[in-house]
């Protein structure tokens, strides 16, 4: 097949008149660009199938344990994390280096779960309204300790990080969450309720922000999400599924029901479909 | 197989094109076997190897370009990094270093480079090595002349 292209490629590309038709093919393959990829620190283009056979050319020969999450580009050395690729003009796929051909241990389907949820842009107030943030503040529950929040934490930094060891940032803002609370105890619950919410806000944002950038409001409106749950993780995963629509096949139908009458399904808008396994299980929960 | 199949006759469409573009290089593939080419260059010049015209014996595997092409001199050449009776040629984009951007085009460039800049310290010629090491670029340049009119020259007469 392949040949055969490359048959016809050459006559047209031997014919005098028209001496180069194709003046940008892949490095790779030298054929014409199909399916264009980008790496996502240098830009340079590729076929998808032939930068993705080269990652895993070089991570197969890389005989250390942790394998590197980055690429060193043909062209430049540049290194790079992820390859961009299905770019239709709005939205655009994304394969990270050494996450997705099963490689990975720690990166769970939860993980991707979260780093989705991070993907979507729910109406504003369906989330906060659904785990009751406005009463978490007024009924100072903030005083009290979430015994899950070291757990929830750690893997909403792993999804996002797409890091497996991040035990030193989760404990820093565990840190200035605690800390906060400690100091509020002391103020007594005189102080003034948005003033509350508003300076925790800035607090976690402040902590997280050198690690998260760009994610870091979303972050924090989480994080203050998980706190109003006042739920386990397991559970807290599961109401926020429910609300988005994104239902867990488990779930009976009448619960279906009742939730798909009370908000309106939101689909991501970004997926990080890396390989068909998981493309699935993600179709048949939203389907379930 | 079939993608280093039609990456092979692409490289093959640009030698024949661009066959006057570097003179210092005449790419050859084997008439019946795509995976086979040998290549001609000259020695640069202001080097020992100037004057003399170099065989190279490609051997290209099914993997290609994921995994590097082997070249080995066919002529016999006085130079640290090339192994003076298997012409075998340490040289780390052909090992360590190899990107599938590379081509048998520019790999033959490479090789060149590497001709008129040898690296002493990982050498595979220890004799040719160690007089450069020492210091001893005179005696290194006429050794690897005399191996070059001896090889790499025509006979005259």
């Amino acid at each position: 097949m392949e040949q055969e292209e490359a048959m016809k490629d050459d006559e047209e590309g031997g014919s005098p008149c028209i001496p180069n038709l194709n003046p940008n093919p892949c490095p790779i393959c030298l054929g014409l660009l199909s399916q264009d990829s980008y790496l996502d620190q240098c830009f340079h283009t590729f076929c998808y199938k032939c930068i993705v056979r080269w990652t895993q050319v070089v991570s197969s020969r890389s005989s250390s344990l942790r394998q590197s999450s980055s690429v060193k580009c043909p062209l430049c050395k540049t290194e790079n994390f992820s390859i961009i690729y299905g770019y239709d003009g709005i939205t655009f796929q994304q394969h990270f280096i050494n996450q997705n051909n099963g490689n990975s241990t720690f990166f769970s389907k939860d993980h991707k779960y979260r780093l989705q949820c991070y993907y979507t842009e729910p109406e504003s107030g369906l989330l906060s309204d659904a785990f009751k943030v406005e009463r978490y503040w007024k009924l100072h529950k903030y005083l009290q300790p979430n015994s899950w929040l070291e757990k929830w934490l750690k893997r909403e930094l792993q999804a996002l990080l797409q890091e497996e060891d991040v035990e030193i940032i989760m404990h820093h803002i565990l840190g200035v969450i605690h800390s906060f609370s400690r100091s509020y105890h002391l103020k007594g619950k005189t102080h003034p309720l948005h003033r509350t919410q508003e300076e925790f806000k800035v607090l976690v944002a402040d902590a997280a922000m050198p690690f998260l950038t760009a994610r870091t409001k979303r972050f924090v409106d989480e994080v203050e999400l998980f706190l109003a749950s006042g739920l386990t993780v397991e559970a807290f995963d599961k109401a926020y599924r429910r609300c988005l629509g994104w239902k867990k096949s488990e779930e009976t139908s009448e619960d279906n029901e009742r939730t798909s009458t009370e908000c309106e399904p939101i689909a991501p808008c970004l997926y990080f479909i890396d390989d068909d396994s998981d493309e699935v299980d993600w179709t048949e929960d939203k389907l379930a | 197989m079939q993608a280093s199949r039609a990456r092979l006759f692409k490289e093959y469409k640009e030698v024949q094109r661009e066959k006057t573009a570097d003179p210092d290089i005449t790419l050859v593939c084997d008439d019946t076997n795509i995976f086979k080419w040998t290549a001609l260059i000259k020695g640069p010049s202001e080097t020992p190897y100037d004057g003399g015209v170099f065989q190279l014996a490609f051997a290209v595997p099914e993997q290609y370009p994921l995994q590097p092409p082997q070249v080995r001199f066919l002529t016999k050449i006085f130079h640290p990094n090339v192994h003076f009776k298997t012409g075998e040629i340490c040289l780390d984009i052909l090992k360590n270093a190899w990107s599938p951007a590379w081509t048998l085009q520019s790999v033959c460039r490479a090789i060149i480079a590497l001709m008129a800049h040898p690296e002493p310290d990982s050498p595979l010629n220890c004799d040719s090595g160690n007089l450069l090491r020492s210091g001893d670029v005179r005696g290194f340049n006429s050794m690897a002349k005399m191996y070059t009119r001896l090889a790499a020259m025509p006979k005259k007469g």
